[in-house]
C-alpha cells in the first residue's frame, strides 16, 4: 500500500460499505432461510 | 481421456504458465517480488484474495460435501463478511502506515522479537502443512480417477506451478490467479448448464430444486438444536455446519484467516493504497457467500441428477476394488444389488414425484415424496454400511467418497473437451492457493528469519535472488509433504480448515491483543499466553477427538483466540506486580 488513501469510493464514509455489507449477508440469510422453507 | 480432452488440459495449462511467465517483470527487490511494488488496484487484489482462498478442494469437495450431506456447509462462510469489516477497520490501516511486508513484522514492533518469530513459526508449520494437503487432495482424486500415477500427478500439481511463482514472485501468482479464476467460473457454469441439460425433458431447473430439497439436500440453514432425550432441544455442540457456527467460529476462522495469515495478508498489502485494499477486502465480503452458495447447488443439481440415472453405491473405484478383494465381498455384492434395485425403483418414484410437480396435486405431492424419503433412506442407510465395511479392519480402506462423487461425474457424463476443461480447472484452481501459499511462506521466511538472523550484507538484488531460492524451496517442501500425506480423514477440504483451526485461533488471539488491549505491552506475557493458548487448543481437540466432548471444529478458532486474550490479561497483570515489587525493593 504504497499511498495512505483513506478516501471510500461511491459513499461518503466507509460505514456506508460496512453498512452495506452487513445488509447484503442478512439478506442473503434470510434468502437462504426462505429456500431451505420452500424446497425441503 | 481422449485426445480431445488432453489438447484442452495441456492448452489451458501451457496458456496460464506462459501468461505467468510474461507477467513476470517485476522490481529486482523485496518490494517488488513479495508486493508487487504495492501496486494493484483494488479488481486485481479481490480476485487474488479470491483465488487464494479457493484452492481445488472447493471445486471438487463442495459439490460432494452437498451431494451427501446438504448444502448447510454454506453457512461456514457467514462469518466471513463481517471479519471482511473488522480487518478493514481494524487490521489495513496498521499494516498501511507501518509499511509491512508480513503481518508478524508488527508484532515485533508491538510486543518483541520472540512473539514475532513464534507466531511466524506457526503460520510457517500450519500453511507449510496444509499447502502440502492442497497438493495431495486433487492429486489422489485425479490418480484414483484417471489412473495417473500419483507421484507423478503430485509433482505436476504442485510443480509446475513453480516456475511462474518462482520467477515473478506475487505480481505473477496476482496476474495468474485472474486467468484461473476466469476458466474455473467459465468451467463451473458449463457444468451446472449441462447437469440441467441432462435432466430429463419435462424436469427444469425448479424441479430438480424440489427432489434435491424433498430428499434433504437444500438445508440451507440450520439451527444445530436437537430433540434432547428428556424433551425440548438442545444445541448439539458437535454439528460442524449451522448458522451459528458458521457466523461465531466462522468470524473468528476468517479473522484469522485474512487477519493473520501471510497468504492473505500478502494479497491485500499489494494494493497501491488503504483504499483499494478494503475495497479487495469488502467486494470479497460481497461474492464469496453467493459464490460458495452456487457451487453447492452445482452439487444438488448432480444428486437429482442421479435419481434419474444409476449412481454407483461407492464413488471412489479403487476402494470399491479393495472391498472386492476382502472377505467382505459376498456382502458388498449383496448389498450393491440391493442398492441398484433401489436405484431403478427412485427412478420411477422421481419421476412419479415430477409428474406430481406438474400436476398441482397436494394430496398426489405429498404421498410420492414420502415414498421417495422412504427409498431414499434405504439407499443412505445400505451406502453407510458399505462405507463402514470399507472402513473396518478387514478392508482397510476409506470408505469417504465425498472428493470423487463431482469428478466422477463430470468424466463419466460430460461430453468431449468440457472433460478436459474441468480436469484443467482443478490444476488451476490448485495453483491459485498454492502459488499464493508458496510465495507467503517464501516472503516469512525472508522477512521474518532470514533477514533478522543473518549477519551478512546483503543488497536488494541478493535478496531478490534468495527470494527465489525461498520460493523454490517451500514448493519442495509441499510436494514432499503431499507424497507423505494419505488417509487424513473425512473429506479433505474439512482437514486442511481442521488443521487451520488448530494454530489460527492462538494467532488471531496474540493479534487481537495487540490491536485491542493497549494496556498489555509486555512480550513475555504474549508469549507465553500464546504457547499456553496452544496447549488448551490442542488439548480441547484431543478431547474431542477421543470423543471426550463433543465439539465442532470450527469452535477451535475462538477457544484458541480467547485462551491468549485471558492468559495474557493474567500473566500481565501478574508481570507488572512482580516488576512493581521490584521497584519497590530497589528503593
Amino acid at each position: 500500500m504504497e499511498k495512505n488513501d483513506h478516501k471510500s469510493p461511491f459513499f461518503k464514509s466507509w460505514n456506508s460499505w460496512y453498512v452495506l455489507v452487513i445488509a447484503v449477508l442478512a439478506l442473503l440469510i434470510l434468502f437462504f432461510y426462505l429456500f431451505t422453507k420452500q424446497f425441503s | 481421456m481422449n485426445p480431445f480432452d488432453w489438447i484442452v488440459l495441456i492448452v489451458t495449462l501451457l496458456c496460464t504458465i506462459l501468461y505467468g511467465l510474461y507477467k513476470s517483470r517485476t522490481t529486482h527487490n523485496l518490494d517488488g517480488y513479495f508486493l508487487s511494488n504495492r501496486s494493484m488496484p483494488w479488481g486485481l487484489v479481490l480476485l487474488s484474495i479470491m483465488g487464494t482462498q479457493a484452492s481445488a478442494i472447493t471445486f471438487i469437495s463442495a459439490p460432494g460435501q452437498a451431494y451427501t450431506d446438504g448444502m448447510r456447509f454454506v453457512q461456514y462462510y457467514f462469518g466471513l463478511p463481517i471479519a471482511m469489516i473488522v480487518i478493514c477497520i481494524s487490521f489495513v490501516p496498521i499494516f498501511s502506515r507501518l509499511r509491512v511486508y508480513t503481518a508478524y513484522e508488527y508484532l515485533e514492533n508491538r510486543f518483541d522479537g520472540k512473539t514475532r518469530t513464534l507466531t511466524s513459526f506457526l503460520f510457517l508449520l500450519s500453511r507449510g502443512l496444509s499447502t502440502g494437503i492442497s497438493v495431495f487432495a486433487p492429486s489422489i482424486i485425479l490418480s484414483s480417477l484417471l489412473g495417473w500415477n500419483i507421484y507423478w500427478t503430485n509433482i505436476l500439481l504442485g510443480g509446475l506451478l513453480i516456475i511462474y511463482t518462482m520467477s515473478g514472485g506475487a505480481k505473477a501468482v496476482a496476474y495468474t490467479q485472474q486467468l484461473q479464476l476466469a476458466i474455473i467460473f467459465v468451467g463451473m457454469f458449463l457444468a451446472a448448464y449441462m447437469v440441467v441439460n441432462m435432466l430429463p425433458e419435462n424436469v427444469g431447473f425448479f424441479d430438480a430444486l424440489h427432489v434435491s430439497g424433498k430428499l434433504g439436500k437444500l438445508n440451507v440453514i440450520t439451527s444445530g438444536m436437537e430433540k434432547a432425550d428428556g424433551g425440548g432441544y438442545r444445541f448439539n455442540w458437535s454439528d460442524q455446519y449451522n448458522i451459528w457456527s458458521g457466523i461465531i467460529g466462522g468470524f473468528f476462522l476468517a479473522l484469522s484467516y485474512f487477519g493473520t495469515d501471510q497468504s492473505q495478508v500478502g494479497r491485500y498489502l499489494t494494493a497501491k493504497s488503504v483504499t483499494q485494499s478494503r475495497m479487495g477486502l469488502l467486494m470479497n465480503g460481497l461474492v464469496k457467500v453467493p459464490m460458495q452458495f452456487l457451487i453447492l447447488l452445482i452439487g444438488t443439481l448432480v444428486f437429482t441428477f442421479y435419481q434419474f440415472n444409476k449412481a454407483p453405491i461407492l464413488f471412489n473405484q479403487s476402494q470399491v476394488s479393495k472391498i472386492e478383494n476382502s472377505p467382505l465381498k459376498d456382502s458388498f455384492y449383496l448389498a450393491r444389488d440391493a442398492y441398484d434395485s433401489l436405484s431403478v425403483q427412485k427412478q420411477s418414484a422421481v419421476i412419479a414425484f415430477s409428474a406430481a410437480l406438474d400436476s398441482g396435486n397436494e394430496f398426489q405431492k405429498a404421498s410420492t415424496a414420502e415414498y421417495l424419503q422412504t427409498l431414499q433412506k434405504k439407499s443412505d442407510s445400505l451406502r453407510a454400511k458399505v462405507k463402514g465395511w470399507i472402513n473396518s479392519k478387514q478392508v482397510g480402506g476409506d470408505g469417504n467418497d465425498t472428493n470423487y462423487i463431482f469428478l466422477s461425474f463430470v468424466v463419466d457424463y460430460l461430453p468431449q473437451g468440457l472433460v478436459g476443461l474441468l480436469i484443467a480447472i482443478i490444476f488451476l484452481a490448485s495453483w491459485g492457493s498454492i502459488a499464493a501459499a508458496i510465495n507467503s511462506l517464501a516472503s516469512s521466511s525472508m522477512i521474518d528469519f532470514h533477514k533478522r538472523f543473518t549477519r551478512k550484507k546483503e543488497t536488494g538484488e541478493d535478496q531478490y535472488k534468495l527470494s527465489k531460492w525461498y520460493t523454490l524451496v517451500w514448493g519442495i517442501f509441499c510436494i514432499v509433504v503431499a507424497m507423505f500425506t494419505y488417509n487424513i480423514g473425512n473429506s479433505l477440504i474439512e482437514a486442511v480448515n481442521v488443521l487451520g483451526s488448530l494454530f489460527y485461533g492462538v494467532i488471531l488471539g496474540v493479534f487481537l491483543v495487540a490491536f485491542f488491549f493497549k494496556n498489555i505491552k509486555n512480550g513475555s506475557a504474549v508469549f507465553w499466553a500464546a504457547l499456553l493458548g496452544e496447549c488448551i487448543v490442542l488439548l480441547v481437540f484431543a478431547l474431542a477427538k477421543f470423543k471426550v466432548i463433543a465439539l465442532g471444529f470450527l469452535w477451535l478458532n475462538p477457544i484458541g483466540a480467547f485462551a491468549v486474550i485471558g492468559f495474557a490479561l493474567l500473566l500481565n497483570a501478574i508481570l507488572k506486580r512482580k516488576r512493581a515489587i521490584g521497584e519497590i525493593n530497589t528503593i
